[in-house]
């Protein structure tokens, strides 16, 4: 029972939002008001249950954890600027969450991106099949020729200028097969849509 | 409405299409294929109910192809909502193969602090994890006692729908304690990750609902991803039409001009 009211009220609310291709209208308005309404109170529950209690209130009380309160008192300083006469210790958290984030990034740039990338682009030409040779002359040249195009301590003219135009289009190509993705992302959700109208609510597939 | 009937009718008439099955897609299938029984997978369910029509069917699959080959599958998820989406697949198709909580499979459901989280995972699963998603201490589920580090998984597989996701596995998880990462991730994201794969930090990768719907093809599973497959043909072609109709208008108006 439980089960076939949710399934009417998502088929209900699911056609309110596809409303709006017609034009805006009250049914369109009511759904889009339902989801911001159950969007945050989804999230203060999350916040509250995910974060909060487990991290900051749950080792506090019940685990003896009283050191938990530095890093809430470094967080409440970031309403610092509230108070003009304090409000330069913003950046105490500030500095903290700058250092963290510069770490974290760091790490994961160099580590995820620039050496195994860099180390992907040394490809064997010799030894292997003509397709994979091809596939391997491809992607070192695409490489070269877009950092050319994104070399811009030199006027792109003469040889520099004939490099980023083709770097421009391998960047087009990765565009468009972005772009075509995207379309097909979007069809899915239209898909997953109309699947459930059919199939959950209607029961006509 | 052109693109709706596109959608609608396939569904009513299949006309069943057939499905290419590529290489990403395959490599995740074989790599699930070489783990050996007992092997642990984590499966992580990175997306929300927006992300829900392409992701679902692929972790639908997967969960049924790691059951089938007997493999015990530690689930957990880096967005509140994927963990519940996932829980759904999980528990019924462990029903279906008579799998035992705790035993076969875990939940140890949403896991906030992204990167970071991710970082002290890899080190020691029991400084993140001390419950799983009911709340029963993770010590005293088998399963849950025999993950105590990045060392104990066998293959990372996250359905990624966004930040945190694919990428924060394969740096944390591949790149620092060598874990072999597969994806399944909305088709937007599908491009990004090609040259992970090339560069072998991902092992392989189900993109959108066409990795689902091939994924589905290899484990013999229609799905909603098969099903859904002929309407996306049919309105890609529609849209190719329009984007070719329009050029030739285009081309028609500047040589009138």
């Amino acid at each position: 029972m439980i089960n076939t009211i949710g399934i009417w009220i998502a088929a209900v609310l699911t056609l309110a939002i596809y409303s709006f291709l017609y034009k805006d209208n009250p049914f369109y308005k009511i759904a889009e008001n339902i989801f911001v309404g159950v969007s945050a109170g989804y999230w203060a529950v999350v916040l509250w249950y995910d974060f909060a209690w487990p991290n900051l209130f749950e080792p506090l009380f019940y685990r003896g954890q009283w050191y938990n309160i530095f890093p809430v008192f470094i967080g409440l300083l970031m309403f610092a600027p509230l108070i003009p006469k304090i409000s330069w210790m913003i950046r105490i958290p500030l500095t903290f969450t700058m250092g963290i984030s510069m770490a974290l990034f760091i790490t994961q740039i160099v580590q995820g991106d620039i050496f195994p990338q860099l180390q992907a682009t040394f490809l064997p030409l010799k030894s292997v099949s003509v397709f994979t040779t091809f596939s391997n002359v491809l992607i070192i040249l695409g490489v070269i020729f877009t950092l050319i195009y994104f070399y811009f301590s030199k006027e792109h003219i003469g040889p520099l200028g004939i490099g980023a135009k083709i770097g421009i289009w391998f960047m087009m190509i990765s565009f468009g097969a972005s772009f075509g993705y995207t379309i097909m992302a979007r069809v899915s959700l239209f898909i997953g849509r109309v699947y459930f109208l059919m199939h959950n609510w209607l029961g006509v597939i | 409405m052109l693109v709706a009937l596109a959608v609608i009718i396939p569904m009513l008439v299949p006309l069943n299409l057939p499905v290419d099955i590529t290489n990403p897609v395959k490599n995740v299938y074989n790599k699930i294929e070489s783990l050996s029984e007992g092997s642990i997978v984590l499966v992580s369910t990175d997306y929300d109910p927006g992300s829900e029509a392409e992701l679902y069917p692929a972790t639908e699959a997967v969960i049924e192809h790691c059951f089938r080959k007997n493999l015990r599958i530690y689930m957990m998820g880096l967005w509140p909502a994927g963990s519940e989406l996932g829980n759904i697949a999980l528990t019924r198709i462990a029903q279906s193969y008579n799998k035992r909580y705790g035993v076969d499979y875990i939940n140890v459901g949403y896991r906030p602090g992204g990167q970071v989280m991710l970082l002290c995972l890899g080190r020691n699963f029991g400084d993140v994890i001390r419950v799983d998603y009911q709340g029963t201490p993770i010590d005293s589920l088998p399963l849950g006692a025999a993950v105590k580090s990045a060392k104990d998984i066998s293959l990372v597989m996250t359905f990624s729908a966004g930040d945190p996701g694919i990428l924060h596995w394969i740096i944390y998880f591949h790149a620092r304690y060598g874990v072999p990462i597969c994806g399944a991730t909305t088709a937007i994201m599908a491009p990004q990750q090609y040259p992970y794969m090339s560069s072998g930090q991902l092992t392989g990768l189900l993109g959108g609902l066409k990795g689902a719907a091939e994924y589905e093809a290899l484990v013999n599973k229609k799905g909603r991803g098969l099903r859904g497959m002929d309407s996306q043909s049919i309105v890609h072609l529609l849209l190719i039409g329009f984007i070719a109709l329009g050029n030739v208008i285009l081309i028609y108006q500047r040589k009138k001009e």
